[in-house]
């Protein structure tokens, strides 16, 4: 762990507090050893002095005494020698403590001068040798050089009796002074000692203070440890530190374990982190975007504006084996330090639950928008039309739904139903997006698509229709209301006066669905077609007044189905139109005539024709065929295989193509009027269907 | 008497659009608000755009991504080669975070969402320029 600042500082002061208490003891030890050495010369000294102190009055007594026995004729060898030893002693003990440093020197001085006056009568009678008596056989008496003798000791005798107290004075202000400097030594070495006593106090104090901070400083370093880990270990969000590296660093929150189902993060990289749960380009994406993030060139509210992990889609192991999708949200904050960027603190929300209602709600926006769009086209649509196309989806949903009652037995019954449901749903998606009813659309949309991911099933049961049945009567309802909105609209329209230009009133036209309106739904709907795919292309109709009314409602379902192959498959993009040297619009012609036989029906566009190769692929693709089927058409019979049920050649599916359902669609009503279909292309120039039609006598009108 | 006037000479910044969308590039040079600032060429690709550069020598580029002959992305490159210390503020009506990222990466130094307000434009430009 990083140490905090007051740490730092902490540890700082107790090393220095340290240093400084070491040094005072040591000083304290030394003055102390030198005090103490000071105090014991000193003692020694005194101890010297104090005896030099008695040497004049034992001189003083040893003179007096040498005197009495000469007095008394006594033997006086040992008293002498005595003396000498004094004197010699005196001498010896004056020097040694005139040596002595730190005397009072005025008294030392006057000590050592009254001492030299004492050698100048002392020694006259020190140096005496000569036998001091003269011995008769009566009588002793002093010989000639004891009198001498006498004479000198008698008065050293006075001297010393006149001087010994003066030099005993004066030795005794010698050691008073020596007294008084070992005493001041002895009290500087209490002082030292006191000193010493409390620094060592202190030294403790504050050893047992910073133990304290210490210990309390390490529980509060503690504490906050814990209360980190318990946020990591409970907060919902993915924290962890990028380092430069781009690695994790060994702190993360525990919530990334749930959300990417690993372990182990400390180390890991950024991109070792998403891999194998984002695709590859997403995954560069990201890398460049947190090299970025490392780089302080942009600011972070920008870095934030272009966050490609805002709402990121990861697939993940959902524990069962399968995959599971979930949407999250990367943040991405830059950690400052004083050389700049230190971390980069990333947080990661699972936002799947808010992705999905967001969705929920734009759908529920979108309905609400066609509804919409419905109403507003319904204003602009004859509301016959929509009325006829109410009638007839009806008509078709109630046929779904006695498909949906057939029993089926076995597969092949099931897929026949199936192909069944898939004619009529698609059918009555291209009148309804003819009429611009892109709700009623769009429900049907949804059908084929439940119908679709049946068609992918080897085994069915009743309840799997079930769901389709729901919808189905969803739709029914829906189906009502739009009527209901359309008798409205139209009681709406019959009580304002009619916009100019719209003599007929709805009453004049009942029951009529003319060519008129064929041809204007059929321009709508290239119109829309052009602008759903961006394709620019342009429909030309000839001939449909021509057209028996008893055809008509077939001819507009399969101009219809045809007009939206041709826009969807025919139809080029701009740019390869005019790589293929194309004029910039394309063109789709439909020319309805009388001919001997009947009538025939000619859909033609100058787009991309139809490849036999591309058929035959498309046709194993769907598994209508197999690969060695395949092999052996012609291409004419390659092209025959657009009229197959289920046959498609879009890998995708969008509202216009791409189910399958489409030109069987055609073939099967064309069948049904008695008539033929066929189709002739040029790959690259032109796509052409004929039809043929009986005359309208001819065959029963349906 | 009276105090002397100071104005403070802040140099001009000169300013090249380049959007293939004439509604945009005039709505750029429209917005701008600073005094300093000089539109010296407008462009409507990527190819006009480096030419227009090499003449103007401008300081700033306003850069839209997805245009006819040169894109955004190669236009960028090619601009921060030519002039290191350019500064580049994308606006592009691209939600493809990806593309923003790139765009960063080559060199640009800021990014703007189309549709933007004037105040937004405005920001941006002086995020980048003060």
């Amino acid at each position: 762990m990083r140490l905090s600042g007051t740490d730092r500082s902490r540890r700082l002061l107790t090393a220095g507090a340290g240093i400084v208490l070491a040094a005072v003891m040591s000083l304290v030890l030394i003055i102390g050893f030198r005090l103490a050495t000071e105090i014991r010369a000193s003692v020694g000294t005194l101890q010297r002095a104090s005896e030099l102190e008695t040497y004049p009055s034992v001189v003083s007594e040893q003179l007096t005494a040498l005197r009495e026995r000469l007095d008394t004729l006594e033997y006086t060898g040992h008293v002498h020698a005595e003396l000498a030893g004094s004197v010699r002693g005196f001498n010896q003990d004056l020097a040694a403590l005139e040596r002595q440093p730190g005397l009072d020197p005025a008294a030392m001085h006057a000590a050592a001068a009254l001492w030299r006056s004492y050698a100048g009568v002392l020694t006259p009678v020190l140096a005496y040798d000569g036998e001091p008596y003269s011995d008769t056989a009566t009588t002793s008496s002093l010989s000639r050089s004891g009198r001498v003798f006498y004479a000198r000791v008698r008065r050293a005798e006075l001297f010393a009796q006149t001087n010994a107290a003066a030099l005993h004075r004066q030795l005794a202000t010698v050691s008073a002074s020596l007294q008084a400097r070992t005493a001041a030594a002895a009290a500087r070495l209490r002082l030292l000692l006191s000193g010493g006593v409390l620094a060592v106090l202190l030294l403790g104090l504050a050893a047992a203070y910073l133990q304290l901070a210490r210990s309390r400083g390490e529980r509060a370093a503690r504490e906050a440890q814990e209360q980190t880990r318990d946020i990591l270990a409970t907060v919902r969000e993915g924290f962890f530190l990028l380092d430069a590296d781009y690695r994790i660093g060994a702190v993360w929150s525990q919530a990334l374990t749930h959300l990417f189902a690993r372990q182990d993060f400390a180390g890991l990289s950024f991109e070792e982190l998403l891999r194998d749960k984002v695709p590859p380009e997403t995954l560069a994406t990201a890398t460049k975007f947190i090299k970025l993030l490392w780089g302080e060139r942009a600011h972070e509210n920008l870095m934030k504006s272009i966050n490609p992990l805002g709402q990121l889609e990861v697939s993940m192991d959902n524990g069962r084996g399968g995959k599971e999708t979930r949407y999250l949200q990367f943040d991405f904050h830059r950690v400052m330090g004083p050389k700049g960027i230190k971390h980069v603190l990333c947080a990661v929300g699972d936002i799947t639950s808010s992705v999905l209602l967001s969705r929920e709600l734009h759908e529920a926006q979108e309905n609400a928008h066609s509804q919409l769009d419905m109403m507003v086209g319904m204003l602009h649509s004859d509301p016959l039309q929509i009325g006829a196309f109410l009638d007839s989806a009806s008509a078709g949903l109630k046929h779904i739904n006695a498909i949906l009652k057939e029993p089926a037995r076995n597969h092949a019954e099931f897929s026949k139903k199936l192909a069944g449901l898939a004619r009529e749903l698609h059918s009555l998606k291209g009148e309804a997006s003819a009429l611009n009813l892109m709700s009623i659309a769009q429900r049907v949309h949804h059908l084929e698509d439940m119908v679709a991911q049946f068609k992918g099933r080897s085994e069915l049961t009743g309840n799997d229709f079930l769901p389709l049945v729901l919808k189905l009567d969803e739709l029914l309802a829906h189906l009502r209301g739009v009527r209901e909105m359309t008798l409205r609209l139209s009681s709406l329209k019959q009580g304002t006066p009619a916009p100019e230009g719209t003599l007929s009133t709805p009453a004049l036209r009942l029951g009529t669905n003319g060519p008129e309106e064929v041809a204007s739904t059929l321009h709508s709907l290239a119109r829309k077609l052009a602008q759903d795919h961006g394709k620019d292309f342009k429909l030309t109709l000839n001939g449909l007044a021509d057209c028996p009314r008893a055809y008509l409602p077939t001819v507009k379902d399969c101009l219809i189905q045809m007009l939206r192959n041709a826009a969807v498959h025919g139809i080029e993009a701009d740019a390869v139109r005019r790589a293929g040297a194309k004029s910039g619009s394309g063109q789709v012609r439909v020319d309805f005539r009388r001919v001997e036989t009947g009538y025939e029906l000619l859909f033609e566009d100058d787009g991309a024709g139809l490849s036999p190769e591309a058929l035959k692929e498309a046709a194993v693709r769907r598994k209508i065929l197999s690969a060695e089927q395949a092999a052996q058409l012609d291409n004419r019979a390659s092209l025959a295989l657009i009229f197959k049920p289920g046959f498609s050649t879009r890998t995708e599916v969008s509202m216009d193509a791409g189910r399958g359902a489409g030109m069987d669609v055609v073939a099967k009503a064309v069948y049904g009027l008695g008539g033929k279909i066929g189709v002739s292309t040029n790959p690259g120039r032109y796509t052409r269907f004929k039809i043929a039609l009986p005359t309208a006598s001819e065959t029963a009108v349906a | 008497m009276g105090t002397a006037q100071e104005t403070v000479a802040r140099r001009t910044i000169r300013l090249l659009i380049v959007d293939d969308s004439n509604i945009v590039r005039r709505r750029i040079e429209r917005s701008q608000q600073f005094d300093e600032l000089e539109v010296v060429g407008t462009a409507a690709n990527g190819l006009e755009a480096l030419e227009l550069a090499r003449r103007t020598d401008p300081d700033l580029v306003t850069m839209d991504l997805t245009m006819p002959q040169m894109d955004g992305i190669e236009c960028i490159t090619q601009l921060v080669r030519f002039k290191p210390e350019i500064r580049i503020l994308v606006i592009s009506a691209l939600a493809d975070k990806a593309t923003a990222v790139e765009a960063m990466e080559r060199g640009a130094n800021g990014f703007l969402n189309k549709p933007f307000t004037d105040r937004q434009l405005n920001d941006a430009i002086a995020e980048l320029m003060y």
